[in-house]
């Protein structure tokens, strides 16, 4: 039996004390009384010879637990040969989490971060797995426990370093708790294959507090994984960062408008007064590093104090808008101190409306239509008015986003609609009183026969009853707030059978049971049609507050609001825009080309200004670096902790010399087996006994004495 | 004056056990046992009278008070004499009993109150029996009971139950109660102190020195337990002083020499203060017969009588 604390076993001399307070003559607690004390003085207690024999179970029994105690705290383990021993036998695996998020390229911590990778490797036993992964928004595997098997002893440390060195931070933000997931797993694969053993992941990290977690919450860790953290720490704690406060596309600011910027400083700044203003975008690959230059305009002073974030309106130089970048000033770390920003462009859509009225007849259809779509400072919706008859090019036709048919149309611009259709537009088709020709019109749109159509009017009113809120159409009225539809009367509308429609959806019914509002997919396009005119003659639609939600609802359908967004990520993946672009222009002037086909472009690895090129025109947009990457205070262990992760706090442990490592070894032995309690344990019963059976010879002499005198 | 016993005749005689004497539950009984035995040893009669004091006429002088003259005598003899034995020759004993805590120490069944109680009882008994005035002082840290010295029908059965009462106190102080007897027995009388004398002795000394010069004859009676003279204990302990409620813890073989030698000195310069004052001393322990105390009181008396008479006639008076 080994000891981990072998100076304990000193107090196993406690046994002397039992040994002797048997051997002094017993100090009786019972009084003897005396008359007169005045002859007398105290005698000590002497050592008795008779004694000595007495009580000995006693004896025993005090001195056993005394030993036992002594034992305990000695902190007992039997040293067991290294094949029993499942930790030591089993190699360690461990994964290497290199975090090369943004936030590293503060100064001093990519190279503080690379030292750390070092000393984890030559910390790795002979028959450690190691595997290594870089992370920011996504982890991948750097060296495998695949590579790292397949690699001599003897090179393994060598060779991951050499994958490491051809590391460096890039600008994505940090995505932790995808790391952590992605390690742990890594590390739980191979368990079936190999017994388990000790496994880790080493985290190497400033973990800032702006790291991403929220893939933790619903990931359960596994067990027997630790988790060790091995965090840099920045030479300067001042960090503040710039980000531009996009306003969305239902914005209504003017496109020219003062740009809100938010500067966020990090809660150990020792600094809280900035600059903010704009600068020249530099064309070229010194824009991922921010060079001094000029301020365009006037820069305004920021006071921001550590911890907190606020937002600044900036405006727009005059002149220079698509050329210039926000700066911050008076920040250490300058990899968040700038933000690149394009100025919204009113987006426009063209409604084409085939009818016979004009915009200025107050109870017709079309003044209602055009006061729909009213102009915002992100939309300009124009609608084109032209008369049924009137010949039309196909191109007309093409240039407008959504079709209405206000009236009755002859058979040629019918075929034409449903051409347009075909291709993917969307018609929308109003039945109005005294159409004779709309059953027809109706046949030839959906490639039938002509249908039948009566009018009707209803006795008092109708109202719409029966509504598919899980249509587009009326998906934003779903909510039961906005689905009441009663208040809305029709007067009168056009009977027709819905049936006859090939794959028609009847999106409403009045409460009569007849279609209101029908579905019809025609080829990539649709056709809506309206049993009723929303105008005063027909119902209450155009008056009632669902008209404008309705029609926008029908232009959104037919693709006019598809407005793109300029402001992205490091790391956000890109939609291509219609135009048929062919490259992308990064913000270091290199083209990356577009596969065709592709939706999406997401080599946004740096933040700057990008640009679809090669197609109809060139669609800017603007990559800037992930806000929380400016959040650079440290993130507590704690916040790992309570998202479940086993987080072992032994920190930076130093390089263990081989003569400590058969201690470590008896300090792991000794947790596992923990013999020392056991020996509590036994000397818990013990005193137990000694308790029990010094009780029973105290009732026992009593009984006694009590006979003896009674 | 009838003699006493003389020592072998009483040694033969069959004495009662103290132990054996301390189960009879009434005082009385104890005493009257105790002096039936004590005469039961002596080969005269018991009831002959024993007149501790010589009695005699004494011509009447004009100033005498003529409520003493003898009338008898002077119808016989037609001459005026005082009946003054009467008043002189009648002893005037005091019982001064100890009944401090000290004295319920007992190792043997007997507490030494209880034997000094019994010694009182006896002494008072043999003296009313003789017709001698017997009075008693019970004290502890103050004085608990006085009874007048008086000869009369019921006296003595007052003194037992004073006697039986239960002790109250705790220390013992003679200062008190000897002061108040100096102050209280204006005729000269017989003062007998019955205690266990353990306490400090020089107080003692000044107050038995004031009796002593008043001319009163003082006897004092040590009544100690066995236990008492020589540490007659053999397990160590914590001691208690039933007095002070002081407790030490005592090995009795470590401390026996010591308390011995200090036991020893302390009853030598007792009965050398005795000496001094011409005052008689018996030590008693309370295995001791209590006929052998009256029989020692009753020898110092007769011995102090005969030194007495010595003394008048050789001054020729």
């Amino acid at each position: 039996m080994n000891f981990l604390t072998p100076f304990f076993l000193i107090g196993g001399l406690a046994i002397a004390a039992p040994v002797i307070f048997h051997l002094v003559r017993k100090i009786t607690r019972e009084k003897t009384a005396f008359s007169s004390l005045m002859f007398l003085l105290p005698s000590p207690p002497r050592l008795s010879q008779r004694h000595r024999l007495e009580h000995w179970l006693l004896l025993l029994l005090r001195c056993a637990a005394l030993a036992l105690l002594a034992l305990g705290f000695a902190r007992p383990f039997l040293r067991q040969a290294p094949v029993d021993d499942p930790t030591v036998a089993l190699p360690r695996r461990m994964a290497i989490l290199v975090d090369t998020s943004a936030s590293l390229r503060r100064e001093g911590l990519w190279e503080a971060a690379r030292a750390r990778v070092s000393d984890v490797l030559r910390r790795a036993g002979p028959t450690d797995q190691v595997a290594i992964y870089r992370f920011d928004q996504q982890a991948t595997a750097l060296v495998s426990f695949e590579d790292w098997n397949r690699t001599a002893p003897g090179d393994r440390v060598t060779f991951a370093l050499g994958r490491v060195a051809t590391l460096a931070p890039t600008w994505s933000g940090t995505h932790l708790g995808k790391a952590l997931v992605t390690a742990a797993e890594a590390l739980a694969e191979e368990e079936g294959k190999t017994a388990p053993g000790l496994r880790q992941i080493v985290l190497i990290s400033d973990l800032q507090a702006g790291s991403r977690l929220d893939t933790l919450q619903a990931y359960e860790w596994p067990k027997g994984v630790d988790l060790l953290l091995e965090t840099v720490v920045a030479k300067n704690s001042t960090n503040a960062g710039v980000q531009i406060v996009a306003d969305g596309p239902d914005s209504t600011r003017a496109a020219d408008a003062p740009v809100r910027v938010r500067v966020s400083n990090a809660a150990e700044s020792k600094r809280e007064q900035f600059q903010l203003g704009w600068t020249r975008t530099a064309t070229n690959a010194a824009a991922t590093t921010p060079a001094p230059a000029d301020f365009v305009g006037p820069a305004i002073d920021a006071y921001v104090p550590p911890g907190q974030s606020r937002v600044f309106s900036l405006p727009l130089p005059k002149g220079e808008a698509n050329r210039v970048q926000i700066t911050l000033r008076g920040d250490d770390e300058p990899f968040d101190n700038s933000a690149t920003f394009i100025p919204p462009v009113q987006q426009r859509a063209t409604v084409l409306w085939l009818g016979a009225d004009t915009a200025e007849e107050v109870r017709q259809p079309l003044f209602f239509l055009r006061r729909a779509f009213a102009e915002t400072p992100r939309l300009a919706v124009q609608v084109v008015t032209q008369a049924p008859s009137a010949p039309r090019l196909p191109s007309d036709l093409a240039a407008a986003q959504i079709i209405f048919v206000g009236g009755a149309i002859p058979a040629e611009t019918a075929a034409a609609l449903r051409a347009q259709a075909e291709a993917g537009k969307v018609i929308v088709f109003a039945l109005q009183k005294g159409d004779t020709t709309a059953g027809a019109t109706l046949g030839a749109l959906t490639g039938r026969e002509p249908l039948r159509v009566a009018e009707l009017r209803p006795a008092a009113y109708a109202m719409l009853a029966e509504i598919d809120f899980q249509h587009p159409l009326f998906a934003p009225f779903a909510d039961p707030r906005f689905s009441d539809f009663t208040k809305i009367h029709f007067w009168q509308y056009r009977q027709f059978d819905a049936k006859a429609l090939p794959g028609a959806r009847v999106v409403a019914r009045f409460d009569s049971g007849d279609p209101a509002m029908v579905d019809v997919p025609i080829g990539k396009g649709r056709l809506t049609v309206l049993a009723s005119g929303w105008q005063p003659d027909d119902s209450q639609l155009a008056v009632s507050s669902k008209f404008v939600p309705l029609v926008w609802s029908l232009l959104e359908l037919g693709g006019g609001l598809g407005s793109f967004v300029t402001q992205y990520a490091v790391g956000d993946p890109v939609n291509v825009p219609a135009g048929g672009a062919t490259a992308v222009r990064g913000p270091d002037g290199i083209d990356v080309a577009l596969a065709a086909g592709a939706t999406s472009f997401s080599a946004t690895v740096q933040p700057g200004l990008y640009e679809f090129t090669g197609g109809t025109r060139p669609v800017r947009f603007a990559v800037n670096l992930d806000a929380n990457e400016s959040r650079t205070a440290p993130l507590a262990a704690d916040d790992l902790e309570q998202l479940g992760v086993r987080v072992s706090r032994g920190g930076a442990a130093p390089v263990v010399p081989v003569e400590n490592k058969t201690l470590l070894q008896g300090i792991e032995t000794e947790n596992r087996q923990k013999l020392w309690r056991w020996f509590i344990a036994a000397t818990l019963a013990v005193l137990l006994l000694e308790t029990l059976l010094a009780g029973w010879t105290t009732r026992r002499r009593a009984a006694v004495t009590n006979e003896v005198s009674p | 004056m009838p003699s006493a016993p003389n020592a072998p005749a009483l040694a033969s005689a069959k004495l009662i056990d103290p132990q054996a004497l301390m189960s009879i539950r009434s005082l009385e009984l104890r005493a009257r046992a105790v002096v039936e035995g004590f005469w039961s040893g002596m080969h005269r009669s018991p009831y002959h009278g024993f007149s501790v004091e010589f009695t005699e006429y004494r011509q009447y002088t004009p100033g005498d008070d003529p409520r003493y003259l003898d009338w008898r005598v002077y119808a016989r003899s037609d001459r005026f004499f005082i009946k003054k034995y009467e008043d002189e020759t009648n002893l005037r004993v005091h019982l001064v009993a100890d009944q401090s805590r000290s004295m319920e120490y007992g190792s043997r069944g007997v507490t030494k109150s209880v034997y000094a109680a019994t010694l009182a009882a006896t002494l008072a008994y043999f003296l009313h029996l003789q017709g001698d005035a017997v009075g008693l002082m019970t004290f502890d840290e103050r004085i608990r009971e006085y009874l007048p010295a008086r000869h009369r029908a019921g006296h003595l059965r007052q003194l037992m139950l004073a006697l039986e009462r239960p002790a109250g106190g705790r220390a013992t102080d003679f200062t008190s109660p000897l002061e108040r007897i100096t102050a209280l027995i204006r005729k000269r009388a017989m003062v007998v102190l019955v205690s266990d004398f353990l306490a400090p002795l020089d107080r003692l000394e000044r107050n038995l020195a004031a009796l002593a010069a008043c001319g009163h004859e003082v006897t004092l009676f040590q009544v100690l337990d066995p236990a008492e003279l020589n540490l007659g204990f053999d397990q160590p302990a914590l001691f208690e002083d039933v007095e002070s409620a002081r407790t030490l813890y005592i090995d009795p073989a470590v401390a026996r020499a010591g308390y011995v030698q200090k036991f020893t000195a302390h009853t030598a310069a007792l009965q050398a203060m005795a000496r001094k004052l011409g005052v008689t001393f018996h030590r008693l322990t309370t295995d001791q017969a209590l006929e052998l105390a009256l029989f020692e009181f009753l020898q110092a008396r007769m011995r102090r009588g005969r030194q007495f008479r010595r003394a008048r006639n050789g001054g020729g008076t």
